[in-house]
C-alpha cells in the first residue's frame, strides 16, 4: 500500500452523534490534521471536544446510539473496516494524552507494563525492544530513575510524574496521532509549564500529528498551527493559527480570546464571553438556524 | 503494650495488623488441626466408652487425665471429635467458597462489564434466585440429592453464587468506567483481555474478601445442615452434630456443646475478619 505524501494524517468528515434522548453531541463535524500539525480543539465545557477525541480513537461511551459520518486515519477509512481491525489500525496509529493523570493508570499494576503492553500486543516487538524502548522514552521525559519507577504503582509516583509517564507511553509507539485531551488540567500551574513544554518538544521532534484539546487560548498560541472553535457539538470556526488571533471570523472566537488573561492583562479588567452572544448561540443551536454561522460573524 | 506516645498513625497500624493476625492464627491453628488430625487427636472421635461418659473438661472436679474437654454420653472424646470436625468444616468451607466464587464472580464480571445482553440475563437469574428463602432451598436441594458433603456443598454453591454475581457486577461496573480501561482499549487491548488483565485485578480484593465470609457462610451451613441430621451420617464428628447432640445434654455435660459453639463462632468471626484484613492488604493504594 502506497501512502501519497500529501495525505491527511486525520481528516473527519460530517460526524454526528446522539444520545438516545435525541441531544446532539456532534453536529457535522469536520477537520483534517496534516503530518506533523498540532490542530487545537477549542470551547466551553461540554462542547464537545472530548467526543471528537473519543469517536478518533474508537472509546465513545455505549450512551451513545447513533453516529454518523467518517474518520480517515491516512486515507484509511474507519468505517469501512470491522471492528477488530478498526482497533488494531487506530492502536498501531494513535495514542491518547488523557486529562487526568491519577485515573488513566491501572492503580493495580506497575508501570512497566502499562508502557509495554501496547508495544508487544500492537506492534509485535519483543519484550526486550518494548522494555528498552520505554526506559528510553521515560528518560526522555526527564525521569530520573526509570528501572525503578518501571517497577512502581502509580499511587507511588506524583501527578507531574505519571503525566509524564502517560506522555512516554503515548509517544513510544512512535503513532502518527497523539490525542491530547486537556493534558495539563489536573495538574499544578508549575508543571502545566513543564508538561506543555514536554509535549511540545516532543511533537517536534518526531513530527506527529497532535490533536490539542483545551480551554486555554494561551496554550493554543503556544502549541497550535490550526485551530477549531467548537459550540455546542458544531465547529464555529476553523482558521490557522495566526488568523484566529489576528482576525477572527466568529464574535465568539473574539469573545474567547478576549476572556484569556495575559500577562499585561492587569492593565485592562477581564471580559468573559458576553452572555446575549451565547444565548443567542444556544438559540440558533436549538432551532437548528443556519444564522447560526452568519448570527455570530462580525 | 501499645505505647501512648506512639504517633496515632502508627497504633492505629498496629491495631490494624492485629485484626489481621489474630484470625490468621486461629485459621492457621484450625487447618493445622485439620490436617494432621490423626497425629493430634489423643483418642479416636468414634470410640464409645460407656465407662467413660460425660467427664468434665480437664478444670472441674472429676475430669479424666488426657480428656481435655471431657467426654459426651457416649464416651466419645470432645476434644478429638472438634478436631476431626475440623477437617470436614474447613473442606466443606474451602471447595463450597471457591466454587461458589467462581461461578457468582464469573456471572458478576460479565453482567457488569459487557452490559446488555449478558447483564439483563444474569440481573434478571439473580433476582429469580433470591426470591427463594435459601434455608429452604437448601433443606430441599438436600432431599433431592441425599445427604453427603457433595450435597452440602453443592446446596452452597447454588444458593451463594448470586452474593458473589451481585457485589462483583456493581464492582465491575466502576472499573469499566475508569479511564485506565480506556487507556488499554485505546493500546488495542480486545475486551476480553481488558476484563481479565485490567478489571480483574482490580476486583479481586473483593472477590477475597467474599470468598473468606462464604467460607465463614459455608461452616455455619455445613452446622446447620449437619444439626438437622442432612449432612453426613450423624456418626461422624461434625461441630453441627456435636451441637446437636450437646443441646439434649446441656443439663448435665454443658461443654459436649459449649466447646464446638465456641469454635464455630470464632471460626465464622475469624473468616470474615481476615476477608476485611485482606482485601486492604491486596490493595497497593489502602495498604501503604
Ligand atoms: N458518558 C456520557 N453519556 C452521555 N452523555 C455524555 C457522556 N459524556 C459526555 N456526555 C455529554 O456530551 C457532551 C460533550 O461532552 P464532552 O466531554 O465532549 O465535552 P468537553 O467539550 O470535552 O467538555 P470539558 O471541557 O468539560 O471536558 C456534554 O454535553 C456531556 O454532557
Ligand atoms: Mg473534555
Amino acid at each position: 500500500m502506497t501512502t501519497q505524501p500529501h495525505e491527511n494524517t486525520l481528516e473527519i468528515r460530517q460526524l454526528n452523534a446522539t444520545l438516545p434522548n435525541g441531544m446532539r453531541l456532534l453536529r457535522d463535524v469536520s477537520l483534517t490534521l496534516e503530518p506533523g500539525e498540532v490542530r487545537a480543539l477549542v470551547g466551553e465545557s461540554g462542547a464537545g471536544k472530548s467526543m471528537i477525541g473519543r469517536a478518533v480513537l474508537g472509546i465513545l461511551p455505549s450512551a451513545v446510539v447513533h453516529s454518523s459520518g467518517d474518520i480517515l486515519l491516512e486515507g484509511q477509512s474507519l468505517n469501512a473496516m470491522r471492528p477488530k481491525t478498526r482497533r488494531s489500525i487506530v492502536a498501531k496509529m494513535s495514542a491518547l494524552i488523557p486529562q487526568d493523570p491519577l485515573t488513566a493508570l491501572n492503580p493495580v499494576r506497575k508501570i512497566g507494563p502499562q508502557i509495554t503492553d501496547p508495544l508487544v500486543r500492537i506492534h509485535r516487538w519483543s519484550r526486550d525492544r518494548a522494555l528498552k524502548r520505554a526506559l528510553e522514552l521515560l528518560e526522555r521525559v526527564h525521569i530520573r530513575n526509570p528501572e525503578r519507577v518501571m517497577n512502581s504503582y502509580p499511587h507511588e509516583l506524583s501527578g507531574g510524574m505519571r503525566q509524564r509517564i502517560l506522555i512516554a507511553a503515548a509517544f513510544a509507539p512512535s503513532p502518527r496521532l497523539i490525542v491530547a485531551d486537556e493534558p495539563t488540567t489536573a495538574l499544578d500551574v508549575t508543571v502545566q509549564k513543564q508538561i506543555l513544554k514536554l509535549i511540545r518538544e516532543l511533537q517536534r521532534e518526531t513530527g506527529t500529528a497532535v490533536l490539542f484539546v483545551t480551554h486555554d487560548m494561551g496554550v493554543v498560541a503556544k502549541i497550535s498551527q490550526k485551530v477549531t472553535v467548537l459550540f455546542a457539538g458544531r465547529v464555529l470556526e476553523d482558521a490557522p493559527t495566526e488568523a484566529i488571533f489576528n482576525d477572527a471570523a466568529h464574535l465568539y472566537t473574539r469573545g474567547l480570546i478576549a476572556a484569556t488573561p495575559t500577562p499585561n492583562a492587569t492593565a485592562e479588567p477581564f471580559r468573559p464571553v458576553p452572555q446575549d452572544l451565547i444565548a443567542q448561540l444556544q438559540r440558533d443551536t436549538q432551532a437548528e438556524d443556519v444564522r447560526f454561522y452568519q448570527g455570530g460573524r462580525k | 503494650m501499645v505505647d501512648a506516645t506512639m504517633p496515632l498513625r502508627r497504633r492505629r497500624f498496629r491495631v490494624r495488623n492485629l485484626r489481621f493476625w489474630i484470625p490468621l492464627t486461629w485459621i492457621m491453628m484450625l487447618v493445622l488441626a485439620a490436617l494432621c488430625a490423626p497425629l493430634i487427636a489423643p483418642h479416636d472421635p468414634l470410640a464409645q466408652d460407656l465407662f467413660l461418659e460425660r467427664l468434665p473438661p480437664f478444670f472441674m472436679d472429676g475430669a479424666e487425665p488426657g480428656y481435655w474437654l471431657g467426654t459426651d454420653s457416649l464416651g466419645r472424646d470432645v476434644l478429638s471429635r472438634m478436631i476431626y470436625g475440623a477437617r470436614i468444616a474447613l473442606f466443606v468451607s474451602v471447595i463450597a467458597a471457591v466454587s461458589t466464587g467462581i461461578f457468582g464472580s464469573t456471572l458478576g464480571l460479565l453482567a457488569g462489564y459487557y452490559g446488555g445482553w449478558w447483564d439483563r440475563v444474569i440481573s434478571r437469574l439473580v433476582d429469580i434466585w433470591m426470591a427463594f428463602p435459601p434455608v429452604l432451598f437448601a433443606v430441599l436441594l438436600v432431599a433431592v440429592m441425599g445427604t453427603g458433603l457433595t450435597s452440602v456443598i453443592a446446596a452452597i454453591a447454588l444458593i451463594d453464587w448470586t452474593r458473589f454475581a451481585r457485589v462483583i457486577r456493581a464492582e465491575t461496573m466502576v472499573q469499566a468506567h475508569m479511564d485506565y480501561v480506556d487507556s488499554a482499549r485505546i493500546g488495542g487491548a480486545r475486551r476480553f483481555t481488558t476484563l481479565v488483565s485490567e478489571i480483574l485485578p482490580n476486583v479481586m480484593p473483593s472477590i477475597i474478601a467474599l470468598l473468606m465470609l462464604e467460607m465463614g457462610i459455608a461452616v455455619i451451613v455445613e452446622a446447620i445442615l449437619s444439626f438437622v441430621n442432612l449432612s453426613i451420617s450423624s456418626d461422624d464428628p461434625t461441630w453441627g452434630s456435636m451441637i446437636a447432640e450437646g443441646r439434649g445434654a446441656i443439663h448435665f455435660a454443658w461443654w459436649v456443646l459449649l466447646f464446638p459453639l465456641i469454635t464455630l463462632f470464632l471460626t465464622v468471626l475469624s473468616f470474615s475478619t481476615l476477608g476485611e484484613g485482606i482485601k486492604k492488604k491486596f490493595d497497593p493504594v489502602l495498604s501503604s
